[in-house]
């Protein structure tokens, strides 16, 4: 295309600085601003779809001779009367709400109270069910609340305890679930979650479906597939992600058998896949071959070896086939990845690094493709691999959005390794200083603090949690932050 | 040390996949209504107008309002898209189209009450200093006196680095009219800005008069 040339216009000093001005403070929006203006984005486009129906119907009306309306009136008296008896009925076991007009609920074993907490009667929990066919259960004991109910889905917040959730698959319902400190997401599927506020530890098993989840540990969202179940247990910074069963075994209905399996506790900083063939005391014995405390560079063998059973054992999928061959270009190679990182199927990436040589890899792989296999491998607990990988992408790519992110990774690497927290310190301070206002510099400044604690003792840790407090009052940390403040 | 249950920031569901697909299957999928896809063209185009829409109208809030209007437009109309693999064009011709609205209806207001639009300035307020704030509240004082049209093209010259081809294309005008509109609005703006009294002296000014 031919430029032309508009050099002739004369742009005044003053005008120059204002421009200049204006485009250094027009900042692009954050990921939490992004994410709130999608959430209202789907809210309106539900809500002109809704009015456009609407419209449409009022127009139909317009036509309509009075007789006609007089007679549609009376019906809808009719119908009214009959759904109030409906509800007065229903009114005892169970209440019928309705928050809005696509979305509506029952509720099973309790009832809705003031701050959307759900109180249960019984001793067998509480069931929602929607109308769309979504239901959800908290487990006895366990507490939760409804925090909206709208047309555009729903959010829950399980602060303690076990629910069960199944999700009919819908384009127009977003159902979120706060657990913890963690926030699933999810469009439709079956799944068990579980958080335990005292050990801070957070379980999901997902039996059909997909999941997103973001917190404080999994440094972005971490997405998982049907079949896999994560731990997390934030104190040991432990991130423990198995395989299960899948759709073997689920039922429609939420059910209180879900809470012993949902019960196992985390053993130690490895993951392990387990085949859908074996049992949960066949895992434990093969946790067992891996002690904690083994250097992460002695493990790949044992992983690949523990891969390639998995493939025999499936017989087939993404990773038999990521061993038939490499890949025809880098392209390739980065696509793979991308899919194998989306699937949850780190270990076909670490297959292929296994294959094509860690030096190789390192000194070849794009910025992207370094931080995928970081990734796979801090999820796989290889925190050397990890580590190496990170440093080659600051190292290579050192003016790059990847590089900070990298530089905050490293600080969780050295988080999960043995004596490695005053080194995450350093890090988390690199980043800061490097991105003061960077995509995880709340996460940065939440973890530098609660190592500072652990290190240095609240005295010393007090300060952070002021800055902490004062930049990110609703952050991740923030309710450490307060309790480090209270703290004697 | 227990963490109390915290307010995570909302994170919608955008699958790592679909971060990684082209715009012109990201188009297709807007055709098709699937709503992944709407999420992912927001992820990846809402950045863009939401800063030309500030930068322009000197207000994060009302460059919030023209972003959720602009996708919802999108949304609406994404049938009409006949190239997908154009999604990037699409989505800038509806912000154009929607800033251009805002900036007339605006015009109309400002007729019409006594409603003064600069004083909803919002930009950089909570890094700016007081005079730095002040100037560009009167800057966009200027720009408000300016035809929508006369302002969006200064707009995209001046705050985007638009070449006036470009200009040209978004706004559907000849590379002619673009450079009178661009020349009538500079001189305005200018002339307004230098008899500001001490402004230029405010202000660290840039190498070069020109561009």
């Amino acid at each position: 295309m031919t430029r032309v040339d508009d050099r002739e216009l004369e742009v005044s000093p003053a005008l120059g600085a204002v421009t200049d001005l204006i485009q250094e403070q027009v900042q692009p929006p954050t990921a939490a601003e992004l994410n709130e203006g999608l959430r209202a984005l789907f809210h309106r486009i539900e809500e002109t779809e809704g009015q456009g129906q609407r419209d449409l119907r009022d127009r139909g009306g317009s036509r309509w001779s009075w007789r006609r309306a007089f007679v549609v009136a009376c019906g809808a008296t009719i119908v009214a009367a009959a759904v109030a008896v409906l509800v007065v009925k229903t009114v005892g076991t169970s209440s019928l709400s309705t928050r809005a007009s696509e979305l509506a609920y029952s509720v099973e074993g309790g009832s809705v109270v003031a701050g959307g907490y759900l109180r249960q009667v019984g001793r067998g929990g509480v069931k929602l069910s929607f109308n769309e066919g979504s239901q959800l259960a908290l487990m006895p004991g366990a507490r939760g609340r409804l925090l909206s109910v709208n047309a555009g889905g729903a959010r829950m917040a399980v602060e303690q305890g076990t629910a069960s959730f199944r999700i009919t698959p819908s384009a127009h319902h977003l159902w979120l679930v706060d657990v913890g400190p963690f926030l699933v997401t999810v469009k439709g599927t079956v799944f068990t979650v579980s958080w335990d506020a005292g050990s801070e530890r957070f379980e999901l098993r997902l039996r059909r479906g997909r999941v997103a989840v973001s917190g404080p540990i999994s440094g972005g969202d971490l997405e998982l597939r049907a079949g896999q179940r994560v731990v997390v247990n934030l104190p040991r910074a432990e991130t423990l992600i198995t395989e299960d069963a899948g759709e073997d075994g689920a039922t429609d209905s939420p059910t209180a058998n879900d809470v012993g399996d949902a019960a196992t506790p985390a053993e130690g900083p490895v993951a392990v896949a387990k085949t859908p063939q074996k049992t949960r005391q066949e895992t434990r014995q093969e946790k067992s071959v891996v002690p904690s405390a083994l250097p992460a560079a002695s493990t790949p063998a044992l992983s690949a070896g523990r891969v390639r059973r998995r493939g025999a054992a499936a017989g087939a999928g993404p990773t038999s086939a990521s061993s038939s061959g490499r890949p025809t270009s880098a392209a390739d190679s980065a696509r793979r990845w991308d899919q194998a990182m989306a699937g949850g199927d780190w270990d076909r990436i670490l297959d292929d690094v296994e294959r094509d040589g860690v030096t190789a890899t390192l000194a070849g792989a794009s910025d992207e493709e370094l931080l995928a296999l970081a990734n796979a491998a801090r999820y796989r607990r290889r925190m050397d691999l990890a580590r190496e990988a990170l440093s080659a992408e600051r190292r290579r790519f050192p003016s790059s959005r990847r590089a900070l992110d990298a530089t905050y990774l490293l600080g969780r690497v050295e988080e999960a390794t043995t004596g490695g927290r005053a080194r995450a310190v350093r890090w988390y301070d690199d980043y800061l200083s490097r991105a003061p206002s960077g995509t995880y510099a709340s996460e940065a400044l939440g973890r530098k603090m609660t190592l500072m604690n652990e290190l240095n003792g609240a005295s010393r840790a007090r300060p952070l949690a002021e800055e902490y407090l004062r930049r990110f009052p609703g952050g991740s940390y923030a309710g450490s932050a307060q309790a480090l403040m209270r703290a004697p | 040390m227990p963490l109390p249950r915290s307010d995570i920031p909302l994170t919608l569901a955008v699958t790592a996949s679909h971060r990684h697909v082209s715009d012109a299957d990201v188009g297709r999928g807007l055709i098709a209504g699937q709503s992944w896809a709407i999420a992912e063209t927001w992820h990846r185009f809402a950045p863009m107008v939401l800063t030309t829409a500030e930068r322009a109208l000197g207000s994060r809030a009302e460059a919030q309002d023209v972003a959720q209007e602009v996708f919802c437009r999108l949304y609406r109309k994404a049938r009409t898209l006949r190239e997908p693999e154009s999604l990037r064009s699409f989505v800038f011709s509806f912000a154009i189209r929607v800033l251009k609205s805002e900036l007339r209806s605006r015009k109309t207001r400002g007729w019409l009450s006594f409603h003064r639009p600069e004083a909803l300035l919002d930009v950089g307020s909570d890094t700016l200093d007081v005079e730095s704030r002040d100037l560009l509240r009167r800057f966009y004082a200027r720009l408000d006196r300016l035809s929508p049209e006369d302002r969006l093209v200064f707009a995209l010259r001046h705050l985007e680095s638009m070449t006036v081809e470009e200009i040209g294309a978004a706004l559907e005008l000849s590379t002619s009219t673009v450079k009178r509109r661009l020349a009538h609005g500079t001189a305005r703006i200018s002339r307004m800005l230098e008899s500001e009294v001490g402004l230029a002296g405010r202000l660290p000014t840039r190498g070069g008069g020109t561009t």
